[in-house]
């Protein structure tokens, strides 16, 4: 005989959908929240790696440079190549025109950090550089 | 170690003036009085019970007064006893003699535990029971010669009991086990949505984890956004660096006019080009402005120093 009111389960029922509809409504924001952190540290994972892998690749930057510099017509230039730690100082005290042609173009057009640079003229076929780049 | 209190038997009856005393301490089985139920012995054509019930609603719709009611039934020999009863009636009568539902064991129609009386039971002053074939029914006192006083000690319980639904004339049975039905099945549901939910955000907690491990993230997002600060700076400079540059190789200057100094340092790109004169000086500016290139010159001799701040 013992009976529970059944509009004491429907409360109970119906507290128990409101529970559970906050902490759904709770969960989906952190989800949310999640989901923007998770986006945004995507882009910026994206970008940064890309521009890690541009300017502070060590390795890759040097093995590039070298190859830049062992080019034929670089060869006969008297450059002057000062390796550091984190950065490559190349200079000359003469060049050839055609020679810094070459090697501006190239180091104008690949993704290189240059931090200093002086060229001068000193002649119509001569100029004096002066180069750093660093990683 | 399960204790059990012993019960009482009570007759609850309708028309009786007096009233029920019992011990309190004690549970209570309730045998219902014939006139708070209508029995009717039936054959049919049904093999269980369960179906029986199924039927009881229209076997009994045209006999019974308006009201709620509920009905039950047994098998007794080849034939089935049906009763129908309005629960609301009993209730009201058991709480009018102080009796509780929760000390209520259980509750019996007089049919089916008188089913072989010797003679007339008086069921209060005007009304006496008796069987007549195999039904219980009621007769005025005065008709009956041969009666006597109802004992209850002597009467051993049937298993045939019913459960009065309390709050059956509010809300049906059905409508009920409806309403309850859908509400458990949206908190299943809802449960359901939280789990996948719980599953989703788990996910991209994972995936987080693997991005800094894929794209050898520093353990802050605090230190990632500085380095990619740092890095998005470098990139631009050198992009404007270039930029500024390719636009000073494309100025178109005079046969007389040459670029003598190119110098980068400390952000500040200074190019210097000499055979300038004041009139000309205007021109090359002229044309480092419609590249949007702002500058600050100085023109000394016929050298004209012009520097961008990248």
């Amino acid at each position: 005989m013992n009976q529970i009111n059944p509009l004491h389960i429907g409360a109970l029922l119906v507290a128990l959908i409101a529970f559970l509809l906050f902490t759904l409504s709770s969960m989906k924001t952190e989800m949310l929240e999640e989901k923007t952190l998770y986006e945004t540290s995507e882009k910026l994972a994206l970008k940064l790696s890309s521009l890690k892998d541009v300017y502070a690749d060590k390795k890759k930057t040097k093995r590039a440079i070298e190859r830049v510099l062992s080019q034929s017509s670089l060869k006969t230039a008297a450059l002057d190549v000062k390796r550091e730690k984190s950065s490559v100082r190349i200079s000359s005290k003469s060049i050839d025109t055609k020679a810094l042609n070459a090697l501006m173009g190239k180091i104008l057009n690949g993704s290189y950090n240059i931090t200093e640079l002086k060229i001068k003229k000193l002649s119509e076929t001569k100029a004096s550089l002066k180069m750093e780049i660093k990683w | 170690m399960k204790f059990r209190r012993d019960t009482t038997t009570l007759f609850l009856d309708p028309a009786s003036k007096e009233q029920l005393i019992y011990d309190t301490s004690k549970k209570v089985n309730i045998i219902l009085s014939p006139s708070l139920y209508w029995v009717k012995k039936m054959s049919l054509p049904v093999t269980n019970v369960r179906e029986v019930k199924k039927l009881l609603p229209s076997i009994f719709e045209d006999s019974l007064p308006v009201g709620h009611y509920s009905y039950t039934a047994y098998k007794h020999g080849e034939d089935f006893m049906l009763f129908a009863y309005e629960d609301k009636k009993i209730l009201d009568l058991l709480v009018q003699h102080g009796i509780s539902s929760v000390n209520t064991t259980s509750i019996h129609f007089a049919q089916s535990e008188f089913i072989e009386i010797p003679s007339a039971f008086c069921i209060n002053e005007k009304q006496c029971m008796y069987l007549k074939g195999e039904l219980l029914v009621l007769a005025p006192s005065e008709w009956i010669s041969e009666k006597e006083k109802l004992n209850l000690d002597t009467v051993t319980l049937s298993k045939h009991t019913i459960k009065l639904q309390q709050f059956g004339h509010i809300v049906d049975n059905g409508s009920l086990y409806k309403i309850g039905a859908l509400l458990s099945t949206l908190a299943l549901i809802l449960i359901g949505e939280i789990f996948i939910t719980s599953v989703k955000k788990d996910t991209i907690t994972l995936a987080q984890d693997e991005l800094f491990t894929k794209y050898k993230l520093q353990s802050t997002m605090f230190q990632n956004r500085s380095s990619l600060n740092k890095y998005s700076k470098i990139h631009n400079r050198q992009t404007k660096f270039r930029e500024s540059i390719s636009y000073f190789l494309a100025l178109k200057l005079k046969t007389n006019q040459k670029i003598s100094l190119v110098a980068y340092k400390s952000n500040l790109l200074s190019v210097t080009i000499s055979g300038v004169n004041t009139s000309s000086k205007n021109a090359i500016i002229n044309q480092l402005n419609a590249k949007g290139i702002k500058s600050t010159t100085s023109l000394t001799n016929d050298k004209l120093k012009v520097e961008v701040k990248i």
